[in-house]
């Protein structure tokens, strides 16, 4: 028997150990990821960055047996609309579709990931890079427009861990718009690394769409790396889980770029939501905007975590972020961490934290009127996180993310 | 059986006793202006007409068309037709206005067991309203109030109250921070409005408003009492020489 790599591994540990050691193919890259994740472990509440966000703890909480749904029981997405192109993730099973690609985008499984050099601290990437055994390959190519979308549908319906990867390059002076969702009601924990590049005069609409079940615990970890004069615009919507945490890392290497992040959480009973991002400013004049809007229920938690990194070679960025939070009880909780690291001097850079109870005069105006108080409370709360979904460029988009807001009002506020 | 009726109001707010027994009768097609010192009470009694649930009635009893309005919500008050202009009305960001108006239009419409107005007969409604308190399709498509200047959000009280049509109107200071234009503009309201179905509560700082809009009678508010009621000519009364008199009385 070989030698653990881990110190005092935990069950959940030593279950990883050795189901990385049974792998059959694993590269040089990916043992190092696991020689890595081995010496951190999994983060528990004293680690920095992680103090909100336990998957040690959330991992050990007793796993239900999730219920497999049987071949062809997957529903029809609501961004099925959209006409994309539709890549299932079924319990870590790429699923590509066949038939005609729209022109100008590449897709097909290509190994992993080596080592990713920004993350060789991140033990949740770490493990993510030695686990996964096959990662789904994208590229748009120079110059091309997508004229429909990629869904990613990433459908979990077991317990246990399940891994997967997408690498993702947008060329040059191409448009992509990509979607992904989060599904299923499995009670696993599901692990996706999202790694893109966005080359000259490029852009990449994201939408994230995360809305499983209770029990699941979700980790979503997206790498952009962000060339000259492009765009990344992002909106991610998460309904929480027992836990889920989207982290997004942004890198500016080049001049006039801009980002977008934005995010809104809906949390109800026990559920927990994470937004963590960070944003590397290395170049001129680039900028960001990043709006966070989390509504927290009974129980439920929502964490934000935000931070601008402005470089030496920074100038002239404008960067921006704000965090609000609506408490609808009071066993709810937010926890606001923005965050501003600045090492340039002519930079524009601001942030702002919120936190609060529904605004009680506004909610007796709309009374007045002759709302009754469920309608009103909707109202209200809906145009709280409408900041955010209202960003949505693309229309239709726009239009199932606030129908997804609506029912989580009807049903869980 | 009366319009209004107020009984030995007595509101307390925080714990501080506000409106300290108001007896106030406003008949049918009557105009009642209240005039009286800041902090008498005015907005205290507005708000516990509609129904603000911080405000707590100690004593004394409301009716209005012989129902105890104060057993009703906020929402079942104004689909009785009980409308609060808002000394300072809210800015609601992220609330789409003709949407907002037209959910409580019909809201209160279904309360009533009437039927819904549909889109475009709203649209139709909303626009010829907007005209007629001066504001601009622009302002329509905002955030509800939202960056408008406290003249535009009087106006778009004034836009509702002509939307709604409301059985009982309490007109909380909505002259005040208005130009001359616009005081015309809510006299032109009201007296389309004003007939032998509905009344008004009209609370003002100023005689101003009463040439546009004649009341039936006028009550000097002061200490959570009115102290004094009379015709028209007392508001002309109270410009010239002001509170002092009142407030040694209250
Ligand atoms: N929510 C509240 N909390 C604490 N005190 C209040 C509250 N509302 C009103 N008050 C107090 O009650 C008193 C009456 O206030 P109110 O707003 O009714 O006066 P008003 O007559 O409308 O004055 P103004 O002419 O300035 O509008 C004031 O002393 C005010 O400070
Ligand atoms: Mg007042």
């Amino acid at each position: 028997m070989s030698k653990s790599l881990l110190i005092n591994p935990s069950a959940l540990e030593a279950g990883l150990e050795a189901a990385f050691a049974a792998r059959s193919k694993t590269s040089e890259p990916q043992a190092a990821a696991f020689q890595r994740f081995s010496k951190l472990g999994f983060p528990n509440r004293r680690v920095e960055g992680w103090k909100w966000s336990d998957f040690n703890a959330a991992l050990r909480k007793p796993q239900e047996k999730g219920k497999k749904p049987a071949a062809g029981e997957i529903p029809l997405s609501p961004f099925a609309a959209l006409h994309p192109v539709e890549i299932r993730i079924v319990d870590g099973q790429y699923q590509l579709p066949e038939g005609a690609r729209p022109e100008g985008l590449r897709f097909r499984l290509i190994d992993p990931s080596g080592t990713i050099p920004e993350f060789e601290r991140h033990p949740m990437a770490m493990l993510n890079v030695a686990m996964t055994g096959k990662a789904l390959g994208m590229q748009v190519v120079e110059g091309a427009v997508l004229n429909r979308p990629i869904l990613i549908r990433h459908i979990n319906t077991g317990a246990g861990f399940t891994f997967a990867q997408t690498l993702l390059r947008v060329s040059k002076n191409a448009w992509a718009q990509l979607i992904e969702t989060y599904e299923g009601g499995g009670a696993g924990f599901y692990s996706h690394l999202f790694h893109t590049v966005v080359r000259d005069g490029g852009r990449l609409d994201r939408l994230v769409l995360q809305d499983t079940g209770g029990d699941a615990v979700v980790h979503g970890i997206c790498a952009a790396k962000i060339d000259c004069a492009s765009r990344f615009d992002q909106t991610a919507l998460s309904t929480g889980a027992r836990l889920a945490r989207h982290e997004t890392h942004a890198h500016f290497w080049c001049e006039q770029s801009s980002a977008r992040l934005n995010s809104a959480a809906l949390v109800s009973g026990g559920r927990h939501s994470d937004f963590t991002s960070d944003v590397i400013f290395k170049a001129e004049a680039c900028e960001t905007r990043q709006l966070h809007k989390g509504v927290a229920k009974d129980r439920g938690r929502n964490v934000f975590q935000g931070k601008f990194h402005v470089e030496r070679g920074g100038q002239k960025t404008d960067a921006r972020m704000a965090a609000n939070a609506l408490l609808l009880s009071d066993d709810a909780e937010a926890n606001h961490k923005p965050e501003l690291e600045i090492y340039a001097d002519d930079v524009e850079c601001a942030h702002g934290s919120t936190s609060g109870a529904l605004d009680e005069d506004a909610l007796f105006y709309l009374r007045q009127r002759g709302l009754d108080e469920a309608s009103a409370r909707t109202l209200l709360v809906e145009a709280f996180v409408g900041e955010v979904i209202d960003g949505i460029g693309d229309e239709a988009a726009r239009y199932i993310f606030r129908a997804r807001v609506n029912d989580w009002l009807r049903n869980e506020a | 059986m009366s319009f209004l009726e107020i009984k030995n109001l007595h509101v307390t707010v925080d714990d501080r006793e506000i409106l300290r027994g108001i007896d106030l009768t406003i008949g049918q097609g009557e105009i009642h202006a209240i005039m009286g010192p800041n902090g008498s009470g005015k907005s205290t009694l507005s708000y516990t007409l509609a129904g603000r649930d911080s405000y707590e009635v100690t004593d004394g009893a409301v009716t209005f068309d012989g129902e105890d309005l104060l057993a009703l919500d906020p929402d079942a008050r104004a689909a009785k037709g009980v409308f609060l202009s808002f000394q300072h009305p809210m800015e609601i960001p992220g609330v789409a206005t003709m949407n907002f108006i037209r959910t409580a239009l019909n809201a209160q419409r279904k309360a009533r067991g009437e039927e819904e107005v549909s889109a475009a007969d709203f649209l139709k409604l909303i626009r010829e309203k907007a005209k007629l308190v001066g504001l601009d399709d622009a302002k329509l498509k905002r955030p509800f109030n939202v960056g408008f200047s406290g003249g535009e959000k009087k106006r778009m009280e004034m836009l509702q109250m002509a939307i709604f049509e409301p059985r009982f109107c309490i007109m909380d200071e909505t002259d005040s921070g208005l130009d001359i234009d616009a005081l015309k503009m809510v006299g032109e309201v009201v007296n389309a409005l004003r007939d032998s179905s509905r009344g008004f509560l009209v609370i003002t700082h100023y005689q101003r408003l009463l040439e546009y809009i004649k009341p039936d009678a006028v009550h000097v508010l002061a200490g959570g009492r009115i102290v004094k009621s009379g015709g028209p000519e007392l508001a002309r009364e109270l410009e010239k020489s002001g509170y002092e008199q009142f407030i040694e009385a209250a």
